[in-house]
């Protein structure tokens, strides 16, 4: 059904009319986050041929890695990381049979998103009082 | 791909409204959007607004629906029978989720922008109005093999069972076949045609844990599969809509674990 509709009857609403559920928006991050893990995984590909390539290609990727595009590139980088890692979790927990109650499968799918987001934060928090409290080293 | 929108013949245009008759209250005037789709006429579906004093309506989404075919627009084709949650023929989707309409309160619905929404289950061929054609999903079940599969010579009486066996049954043996697990599926929406859907899978797993069943390996050997079972991501939307307040995500979750236990 999903290329083509050859009925000549209508196909009844879906997407435009449903309301969704937490557990839904969970479902389709963790696809979302899996794809932009697959697309960071280039990214450290790239950086890692940056270090080979020497002194000069790898103080220019740094260079592109601190800007505001990249520094936000990082960011969501490190927020799917978490999130996938966190709601992978939910996934092992389902097939060992646990957390399928609709109450707790609702919970853990807020508990997942906020704790992805904290524990985001707290990473670049931490990062950045590094950088503070280390300040000999060099900014790239 | 997945496709997101609706086929061409498939987008639904603005359809007729149908104000409240003067002096009514105001204060108990609802308005429902409803999907319309008439199989005799030259056009695609559309959107009817009906506005309904629903003082003058039982509670229920269903009293809502025969009091517009009876008072308003005696063309409204919707299907049900028993009107109190054991038909299942009323299931359709209110509101943004399916339900069955003969028990979800008109107090409960929520409506966006003053607005209730009420269309057929989601992805399917429209019959008429908010009549889907359920072949396919009824098709499915059937591949389920809905009964008893045994090999041992047919006990003298009945096929006794363990009160903790039978104990392994409850909610799972409930299921009214309404669809609107199924139909709430995005797997189901984009796979159905070899996805089983959780309503199959529930009344698989319903015969696969009976104690008395003795086909337990056909059963399983008939849904290892790319598609068949694991097409379930555990969205969870089954069991968010079950209006029996089954969980067949659980149930295929089950599945998936018995699956592992033969082979290890």
């Amino acid at each position: 059904m999903s290329s083509g509709w050859n009925d000549p009857r209508p196909m009844s609403p879906f997407t435009s009319i449903w309301r969704w559920h937490v557990t839904m928006v969970t479902s389709i991050l963790h696809r979302a986050s899996g794809m932009v893990l697959a697309a960071g995984s280039v990214l450290i590909v790239a950086w890692l041929f940056a270090l080979a390539a020497g002194e000069k290609q790898y103080d220019k990727m740094m260079e592109l890695l601190g800007s505001w595009p990249g520094k936000a590139v990082l960011f969501a980088f490190s927020l799917a990381l978490f999130f996938h890692l966190l709601n992978g979790v939910r996934y092992l927990l389902w097939d060992s049979g646990y957390g399928f109650e609709k109450e707790t499968a609702n919970r853990t799918s807020w508990l997942v998103m906020v704790m992805a987001l904290a524990l985001t934060l707290g990473l670049w928090a931490a990062g950045y009082w590094m950088f503070e409290a280390f300040p000999g080293q060099k900014s790239h | 791909m997945a496709q997101l929108t609706l086929p061409k013949n498939s987008k639904i245009t603005k359809g007729k409204h149908w104000p409240a008759p003067a002096g009514s209250d105001v204060a108990q005037v609802r308005t429902f959007r409803i999907y319309r789709y008439d199989p005799d006429a030259d056009t695609g579906p559309r959107w009817d607004l009906f506005d309904v004093d629903i003082s003058k309506c039982g509670p229920m989404t269903l009293h809502v629906l025969i009091y517009i075919k009876d008072e308003i627009d005696p063309t409204l084709s919707f299907r049900r029978s028993c009107r109190e949650g054991i038909c299942g023929s009323c299931a359709m989707n209110v509101d943004g989720r399916n339900t069955i309409a003969c028990t979800k309160g008109v107090d409960e619905l929520k409506g966006s922008g003053g607005v209730i929404s009420i269309s057929p289950l989601p992805h399917m061929a429209v019959i008429k109005d908010l009549v889907p054609d359920l072949s396919d999903f009824y098709a499915q079940h059937a591949a389920m093999e809905p009964f008893l599969r045994t090999t041992t010579p047919e006990p003298q009486k009945e096929w006794r069972q363990a009160p903790e066996d039978r104990d392994k049954l409850d909610g799972l043996y409930e299921c009214i076949m309404c669809a609107s697990c199924s139909t709430a599926c995005p797997s189901y929406w984009w796979n159905g045609d070899k996805y089983l859907g959780p309503a199959a899978l529930l009344q698989a797993y319903r015969w696969l844990i009976d104690s008395r069943d003795e086909a337990t390996g056909e059963r399983l050997d008939a849904l290892e599969d790319p598609f068949r079972l694991y097409r379930c991501h555990t969205i969870m939307n089954c069991t968010q809509v079950c209006p029996k307040g089954l969980n067949p995500a659980k149930a295929i979750g089950e599945i998936k674990k018995m699956m592992l236990e033969r082979m290890v």
